[in-house]
């Protein structure tokens, strides 16, 4: 059996906790200064536990990575970059879907990626599947280049650079920025 | 103020969730059939949503909230058993 | 207020309706799957947003706002996760598409393994 890591139960743990004091409710009881105290220490016990048992199938490396900040650039990823890809592609999507003819012209490619660590490539992965248009089939790394399958709607091109900027955008960089 | 026209969206969202049963009972493959499954969770979940704000009572939302936490195991699971590692 | 909410439910309709219209048009499985993401970002979004205002607003209810901004940030990290896993597990278990795709590179790398 792996040895356990302090830091990354702690991390699962508090990370629990937070989601309990959401999903009961008891953070607003809080704020209005009269907290159930079974409900928290019931919450304390569970997510101790949930911490013990799972916290090493989450955190590998860095448990307290994001504070700082990278938590900023996260919110401005999250709320101005994300956004507007996610409309552009989603409009492009809808028009296709709803047009007379149905121009679709689907592909799988193949695109290099420059991102060292694994949250990154999967924050990237999953940005790309939840952008309409694009999912991620597979990544594979080759001779110490990370490369991602990606079937594509409209394929415009077969070059692998060319695909990965019209595919990736501002996306890659904002990812690098975050969790490298 | 209760405003009605949230229970007509929420008519409209379930009438679309029936129309992607054609897709569930015609679809040729498994992939199909998962993927029609899904969104049926998802849009009956928005249902589920608009008549809990309709209604004013928050049980709805824990039922969505479950339903929505089954159907991503459910889909992840199909999804297992097709590329053959359960 | 209640203006601006009828207009985010409505849009999130509107883009629930065009992933629907895609899913039962479009010709492959993996294009289906496109249409099915459309569902999922846009249809939820509007709907999320408009129900937080709502519940803020006009419910004065601090638990259903924040049990729906969970059900929203629950969508969006769980669904690119079981999309991705469907497509890969589809594909490995012999789902084709009935026309050719324009490129195929991920079939060739994997005959090339075998």
């Amino acid at each position: 059996m792996k040895k356990i890591k302090i830091s990354a139960v702690l991390s699962t743990a508090i990370l629990c906790f937070i989601f309990w004091l959401l999903i009961t409710g008891q953070i607003i009881s809080i704020f209005r200064g009269r907290p159930s105290t079974q409900v928290l220490i019931a919450g304390v016990l569970v997510s101790a536990a949930v911490g013990f048992f799972s916290g090493r199938f989450f955190i590998h490396k860095k448990a307290f990575h994001l504070l700082g900040a990278r938590f900023i650039y996260l919110l401005q990823y999250c709320f101005y970059i994300f956004p507007q890809e996610l409309w552009k592609a989603n409009v492009d999507v809808a028009l296709r879907a709803l047009s007379k003819d149905l121009p679709v012209n689907p592909g799988i490619v193949k695109v290099p990626s420059n991102l060292r660590t694994d949250y990154g490539q999967a924050m990237l992965a999953d940005s790309i599947t939840l952008t309409p248009g694009t999912i991620t089939m597979d990544i594979v790394e080759e001779e110490g280049q990370v490369y991602y399958y990606i079937h594509w709607i409209n394929v415009e091109t077969e070059d692998p650079v060319e695909a990965g900027e019209m595919i990736k955008g501002t996306l890659e960089a904002w990812s690098g920025r975050i969790w490298e | 103020m209760k405003m009605a026209e949230l229970c007509f969206f929420a008519i409209c969202f379930v009438v679309m969730a029936l129309c992607l049963l054609i897709r569930f009972i015609l679809g040729p493959s498994v992939a199909d059939r998962a993927v029609a499954a899904d969104s049926i969770d998802i849009l009956s979940d928005m249902a589920l949503i608009l008549f809990a704000l309709y209604s004013g009572r928050s049980v709805f939302l824990d039922i969505a909230l479950i339903t929505a936490l089954l159907g991503f195991i459910g889909s992840t699971i199909v999804a297992r058993y097709l590329e053959g590692r359960l | 207020m209640r203006f601006i909410i009828d207009i985010l439910v409505a849009f999130s309709v509107f883009f629930a309706f065009a992933g629907m219209v895609g899913m039962i048009r479009m010709p492959d499985a993996f294009c289906r799957m496109q249409s099915s993401t459309n569902i999922a970002t846009f249809g939820v979004l509007g709907v999320i947003v408009g129900g937080i205002l709502y519940a803020a607003f006009y419910l004065h209810d601090g638990g259903m706002t924040i049990k729906i901004a969970l059900l929203g940030i629950f969508y969006i990290i769980t669904n690119p996760i079981a999309s991705h896993a469907i497509a890969r597990g589809a594909y490995k278990h012999g789902v084709r598409p009935e026309k050719k795709m324009v490129v195929d590179k991920y079939g060739e790398d994997l005959v090339e393994e075998e």
